[in-house]
């Protein structure tokens, strides 16, 4: 394959991404609708309730659910508009096959002939080439039954190593580091813990536009008292005004808490009984920040040393704390690193385990927590169990009915998987609610890669970007059509109910994937009649393991709102908060509150590195990207939703006044970001509210319009994260609009 | 003069020129039909409430200025005959055919444009017919011939048994056909649309399409029973269209019908902002943006005062807060706001006037 | 049907994020759907990313209404000044440009003005407005004094402002600090007034803030 099967005007013609605006049964309010379903919304990992409309099988609207103990009827911009992408004019209705003489490239298939063709192509490859050869691609949007059954999957089905999912670009930092810490990767403590906080420090989270429900918790926190401290180079509005900002240099992170932590011993503002109790490894890391004075700290974050001091003594004096971070630290080469450095300073001040003293990591997607627990990870089984451990793996071969020899071993990662395709290693992939040609680093590199593909199957509801370059496309089912459970930002496992039929030929993902099995002749262990059994399997598979759902069920998720997790009984009613003090699990069987045996939790020293790409002559400006409010992820729904697209229509590149002075740009001008591995030219957005080293620009676009053209494939070298918060760009006023300007709509 | 008395004045005076008009239309009452006496009754009363309430309407500051500039501006020689043109156009865009109501939605047009029409056909046969300055007479040596008499002034004639005839003497009948459908669409709306239920009330919204409807009911009733039953119940028919007829002119000053008499101010406010349009803006004294015609916002000040509100400001870019454009105005909340939390909230107040510093933008630490 | 007395609407637009959510929601309305009543406004991108929501703060004696040549615009008896009467509304704009908080929209293509209502399909029922149920952050709350004064502990609710010589009482609330007796929020002294925010503190060349920052 060279190329894409029509050009990108034709598919669009066809395929969109077209704008939704209300419109019929949407806008008429003499409507009644049929009913009104109980769930939670499709982005991201908040996973607010919400209730939505139905009427004649489409979702025509919303109503607030106050009930709901998260968010309380409170929705974004996304939440209230995201009933607009059912019923949608691009969604998939039947399966495709490429065609560059069909319209847009692509020509209708009967389902059942689609997935026979999958299913010989899988046979192809994996015969020819070894079983590794086919790789499946997974996404942290989908149910948990859904992602518990694509590691299955590829590992019993297809029998390949090469499965990972797109929270490699998401919680794969965090969960290393929370691991590496804690010996559990879940958020500590419930948002409810939040409120009754003295400080709040939030660092590199966009809390505002990327979680926007989070807002108002720190804001209850703020009524009682609390100093909110952020950390971020742009002054994002939950920055605006907050207590103490800290302006950090793109990948310095590791510097600034190694900085504070240093403060903190010197000033006696540690819990040290705490750390003898409960902890090991403070003095390796005490003896590590010995290096890190303010002023050295302060050099190197570029943030003044009053405000070290500041956040130090704030940050260590105070009684009660809630430590949450996001992609901002975590989107390095060296995530693992500014993550264990954010929790070396919760650890040594004590804080955890007990009401209003916290921490944790705000997932991003809708399933950012649930999908990375039940082995659709390249190294990991269900239940958090470890691919490579025996013991694991002869449990999870005796639930699948299969020996522990037939299980593949640990597989490489999101971005590797497209390195092997490179290497000609990997010749065919199956992708599902992933779009790596918009979300991964490096992007031209990406589609060069799908088109080197000998055979590549994509399952969504819409044509997103990556599936243009498809043999086969399955016409797979939006959240509301189907059921089944996700685990939220808090650890909270919750039940999105079924609004409405999937339409046409399309159906839910759980099906496609046992028809595909099916079709090979492998369809043991792939006859579920529901979601629902699929979740029992689940539950027996995770039963003794770290992320134990095996007391969890539909019934009492419905009845509690929601179950956190570990739940290892039916009578047992969750842990809504870790580590408390005397509490039992399954590791530490007594020996302490932490998911180790001795029941401690480590420290571990945070080692600072300057980013895989830093400055210079040449590229002597710093990029970081991230989100708007409006859109998710790669787009792919909100780039189709009219009134979010209106609300922010197409990237533009943020600057500082300083800086654009220099560089001669004006607020609008057509301003090119450019960097070792492509360029990208976008309207300038003049703002104070920015470092003036540092441009930034959000991600959400494809083709053209997508930064990820710009940025940077280095990976950390233990949750192989990729670095999109930091890379060397230069950026000048362009000559000439781009060449998707006048051509192609916002959203396109 | 106090605001009342000119209206009773004016009230008076209207009932009374209607009065005389219906004694020289009916050349001395002679072809008054001393049956509709109720009805004629009814319209003076109902003609008296209206220009009633159209002075007291007319009086208050706000309605007032539009109705001295509108016409001042409408009269004005030098854009008379631009102005007659527009005034055609809209006359038959926003009036004949409800273009704007019609976007509001299609329910809504259908069913204002149905009883506007309904009415209006209506209105133009029975009030000519009730004060006498219409009568039909047969034609002298031809019995099936109608000759149509305006004020007791011959016009045209016309065969009995011709569609013209059919058309002339069921002109009723069509107009209160028109008006059950639109009130049937108009009930429709009102008994299924979520966002009419919590806003409408029984007397202002129902009432009125009960009483056009009731009219209409016992018109066609009228209608039937001459036609098709020899006049069965004919008189207590007549009665109860009387009553439903007479009350709802009675009712006309008072309740949502006054719109049919304020609804022409449209076209005044029009030509206003037509002229608004054109002269000069001013640009508001925080952003500079311009934002409105100097002669509304100067309109607009002057019945402020009038009003007695006491929008003045001392020691402030404007002298006045309606030189402030609606934008601004409300970004000065938001600052306003915060000021107040200065130093208990994070964030200070920033410089307006921050000019680029002098330091060359960062690159490498 | 009306909205019930204890139920009150408290904004605080230091808490908004700007996330258009109330916008977004408001266009679901009954009364007004497919229009958004409510504002959100960037007081100055380029300077700060402070926003703020603007709805109806259905006055006492609404300028609004008095300016109205037409009489469209009425209060009901539980205080809430509703859009203007359809039949009535002659689309002048008068009360476009005297609102002093900057509420109305003038809808031309209907020939009528619009504005918020306090989503009175649903308050007269006793729901909430769309906004103030959806908003994240919290700038918009509708629920009673009791509710509010335990969530809000470092503020209180004024609904008195002034514009120069004139006092403005509305039925919808403002916070304000607590423990500053603030009489009413004096919006035209704020002409003269900055946005707020954080700036950048850097010491990357040099350990002071911008020149722009230092006066």
């Amino acid at each position: 394959m060279a190329t894409l099967p029509a050009a990108p005007l034709e598919t669009i013609e066809q395929f969109g991404p077209h704008l939704s605006y209300p419109a019929g049964a949407r806008l008429d309010t003499a409507e009644e609708p049929d009913r009104q379903v109980k769930t939670h919304c499709c982005f991201c990992g908040q996973q607010c309730g919400i209730q939505l409309k139905i009427k004649d099988n489409v979702v025509v609207g919303f109503e607030p659910w106050e009930d709901f103990p998260f968010n309380r009827g409170m929705l974004c911009p996304k939440g209230v508009r995201r009933y607009l992408q059912g019923a949608h004019p691009d969604r998939l209705l039947t399966a495709y096959e490429r065609d560059a003489a069909a319209p847009g490239g692509f020509r209708p298939l009967n389902y059942q002939a689609a997935v026979e063709r999958v299913a010989s192509e899988i046979n192809r490859i994996q015969s020819a080439h070894g079983a590794d050869a086919f790789a499946v691609l997974s996404g942290a949007s989908l149910t948990t039954e859904k992602t518990y059954l694509m590691g299955k999957f590829a590992r019993m089905c297809l029998r390949t190593a090469n499965i990972d999912y797109n929270g490699r670009l998401c919680m794969v930092s965090a969960g290393a580091a929370n691991k590496k810490s804690f010996g559990i990767d879940r958020s500590a403590n419930p948002w409810s813990d939040i409120p009754q906080a003295e400080v709040v420090l939030i660092a590199g989270s966009n809390v505002a536009e990327c979680s926007p429900i989070t807002t108002n918790y720190v804001w209850q926190a703020r009524e009682r008292g609390a100093k909110v401290i952020v950390v971020d180079p742009r002054i994002t509005p939950i920055a605006r005004t907050c207590d103490l900002f800290l302006p950090v240099k793109p990948g310095r992170d590791v510097a600034l808490f190694n900085g504070i932590l240093h403060l903190m011993i010197e000033q006696g503002w540690i819990d040290q009984e705490f750390i003898d109790r409960y902890t090991v490894g403070f003095e390796r890391v005490a003896e590590h920040v010995r290096q890190w004075t303010p002023q050295r700290t302060a050099e190197v974050t570029g943030v003044t040393e009053k405000a070290i001091r500041q956040a130090a003594q704030w940050w260590g004096q105070a009684k009660t704390s809630f430590l949450l971070h996001a992609r901002g630290i975590e989107h390095h080469s060296h995530g693992v690193q500014n993550v264990l450095s954010t929790i070396n300073i919760v650890l040594a001040t004590g804080r955890l385990g007990r009401e209003g003293c916290g921490y944790g990591t705000i997932t991003g997607q809708a399933n950012g927590q649930g999908g990375r627990e039940h082995g659709q990870k390249c190294d990991q089984l269900p239940g958090w169990r470890d691919i490579d451990n025996p013991e694991h793996r002869a449990y999870i071969a005796k639930i699948w009915q299969i020996s522990p020899e037939e299980l593949p071993g640990k597989g490489v990662d999101a971005y590797e998987i497209f390195r092997k395709i490179d290497r000609g290693e990997i010749r065919g992939l199956l992708s599902i609610c992933f779009n790596p040609k918009v979300s991964l680093p490096d992007n031209n590199f990406i589609g060069r890669m799908l088109d080197k593909l000998d055979f590549y199957v994509a399952i969504d509801f819409f044509l997103n970007e990556s599936a243009r370059h498809a043999n086969v496309v399955l016409p797979g089912s939006l959240q509301e059509e189907d059921e089944g459970v996700v685990t939220s930002a808090e650890g909270r496992v919750i039940k999105i109910n079924k609004c409405v039929d999937p339409p046409g030929d399309a159906r839910e993902d759980w099906r496609i994937i046992q028809d595909i099995a099916q079709a090979l002749g492998r369809q043991r262990g792939f006859t579920f009649d529901s979601p629902r059994q699929i979740f029992d399997e689940l539950r027996r598979a995770s039963a003794g393991g770290v992320a134990d759902y095996s007391g969890i069920t539909y019934e009492k998720v419905e009845r509690q709102m929601g179950v956190f997790w570990p739940c290892p009984s039916e009578d047992h009613p969750g842990t809504p908060r870790l580590f408390e003090p005397g509490s039992w699990n399954p590791v530490a069987q007594g020996n302490g509150p932490f998911y180790f045996a001795d029941g401690k939790a480590r420290f571990n020293v945070a080692t600072y590195a300057p980013p895989a790409e830093d400055v210079d002559a040449d590229y002597p400006l710093l990029l970081t990207t991230g989100r708007v409010v409006s859109h998710f992820l790669s787009g792919t729904q909100t780039r189709r939703i009219g009134p979010l697209v209106d609300q922010y229509p197409e990237p533009r590149v943020e600057l500082h006044p300083q800086l654009a002075e220099q560089l001669g740009i004006a607020d609008g001008d057509w301003t090119t970001v450019e960097s070792r591995r492509g360029a990208c030219t976008l309207r300038a957005q003049v703002v104070r509210t920015i470092r003036p080293d540092t441009v930034f620009v959000p991600y959400h676009w494809a083709g053209l319009k997508s930064i990820n053209q710009v940025t940077i494939a280095a990976q950390d070298p233990i949750s192989k994260i990729p670095e999109y918060k930091v890379c060397a760009v230069r950026v000048s006023r362009a000559s000439s609009p781009p060449a998707y300007a006048g051509v192609f709509e916002p959203q396109q | 003069m106090n605001e009342r008395i000119c209206a009773t004045i004016w009230g008076g005076a209207a009932t009374a020129a209607l009065a005389l008009l219906i004694v020289l239309g009916s050349r001395r009452l002679d072809h008054f039909d001393a049956a509709l006496i109720g009805y004629t009754f009814a319209t003076l009363f109902a003609t008296f409430g209206i220009a009633y309430r159209y002075a007291m309407w007319l009086q208050r500051p706000p309605t007032w200025r539009y109705w001295v500039r509108g016409w001042q501006l409408f009269l004005q020689p030098r854009l008379l005959g631009r102005n007659l043109i527009q005034l055609a156009r809209r006359l038959g865009v926003m009036f004949a055919l409800n273009a704007f109501i019609w976007r509001r939605g299609t329910l809504r047009g259908a069913a204002h444009w149905c009883l506007m029409w309904g009415c209006v056909v209506a209105a133009a046969i029975t009030f000519p017919l009730v004060f006498g300055w219409v009568h039909f007479e047969t034609v002298p040596g031809d019995l099936n011939a109608y000759r149509a008499y305006l004020f007791g002034f011959p016009t045209m004639a016309f065969p009995i048994r011709s569609w013209i005839g059919f058309a002339v003497f069921h002109g009723l009948v069509w107009a209160s056909l028109l008006v059950i459908i639109g009130v049937m669409l108009a009930m429709k709306r009102r008994m299924t649309d979520h966002g009419a239920a919590a806003l409408q009330q029984f007397g202002e919204d129902y009432l009125p399409l009960i009483a056009l409807f009731a009219i209409s009911a016992t018109g066609l009733m009228l209608t039937a029973s001459y036609t098709w039953m020899r006049g069965y119940a004919y008189d207590f028919l007549a009665i109860l269209h009387a009553i439903t007829v007479i009350l709802t002119l009675l009712w006309l000053p008072f309740g949502k019908f006054f719109h049919i008499f304020q609804r022409p101010a449209q076209l005044g406010v029009s030509f206003y902002k037509d002229i608004g349009a054109r002269s000069e803006q001013v640009a508001c004294r925080r952003c500079g943006e311009a934002f409105a015609s100097r002669m509304h916002v100067e309109d607009l000040i002057e019945v402020e005062r009038a009003l007695g509100y006491a929008y003045e400001l001392a020691n402030q870019p404007a002298e006045h807060y309606q030189w402030i454009c609606p934008r601004c105005r409300r970004s000065l909340l938001a600052i306003a706001q915060a000021n107040l939390w200065t130093g208990l909230r994070g964030g200070e107040p920033l410089l307006l006037d921050a000019a680029l510093t002098d330091a060359p933008p960062a690159t490498a630490p | 049907m009306s909205v019930p007395a204890n139920h009150e609407f408290f904004i605080d637009p230091g808490r908004c994020i700007g996330c258009q959510a109330c916008v977004h929601a408001c266009s679901e309305c009954d009364t007004h759907r497919g229009h958004s009543m409510i504002h959100l406004e960037y007081i100055d991108r380029g300077l700060t990313t402070q926003t703020t929501p603007v709805v109806c703060m259905h006055c006492d004696s609404p300028t609004c209404a008095e300016v109205c040549p037409a009489d469209a615009i009425k209060r009901t008896a539980d205080g809430v000044v509703q859009t203007a009467r359809k039949p009535r509304c002659i689309a002048c704009n008068n009360c476009v440009l005297a609102c002093p908080f900057g509420v109305p929209k003038m809808m031309s293509q209907f020939e009528l003005m619009m504005k918020c209502d306090m989503c009175y399909d649903r308050t007269s029922t006793g729901k909430k407005p769309m906004c103030a149920t959806v908003c994240p952050s919290g700038a918009l709350y509708f629920g009673t004094r009791e509710e509010i004064e335990a969530l809000r502990t470092s503020a209180v609710p004024t609904n008195r402002f002034r514009f120069g010589g004139q006092v403005i009482h509305t039925k919808v609330n403002m916070m304000v600090p607590a423990n500053r007796s603030v009489e009413y929020v004096d919006v035209a002294s704020a002409l003269n007034e900055a946005p707020t925010g954080q700036d950048i503190e850097l010491n990357i060349l040099t350990d002071r803030r911008p020149a722009a920052t230092t006066t």
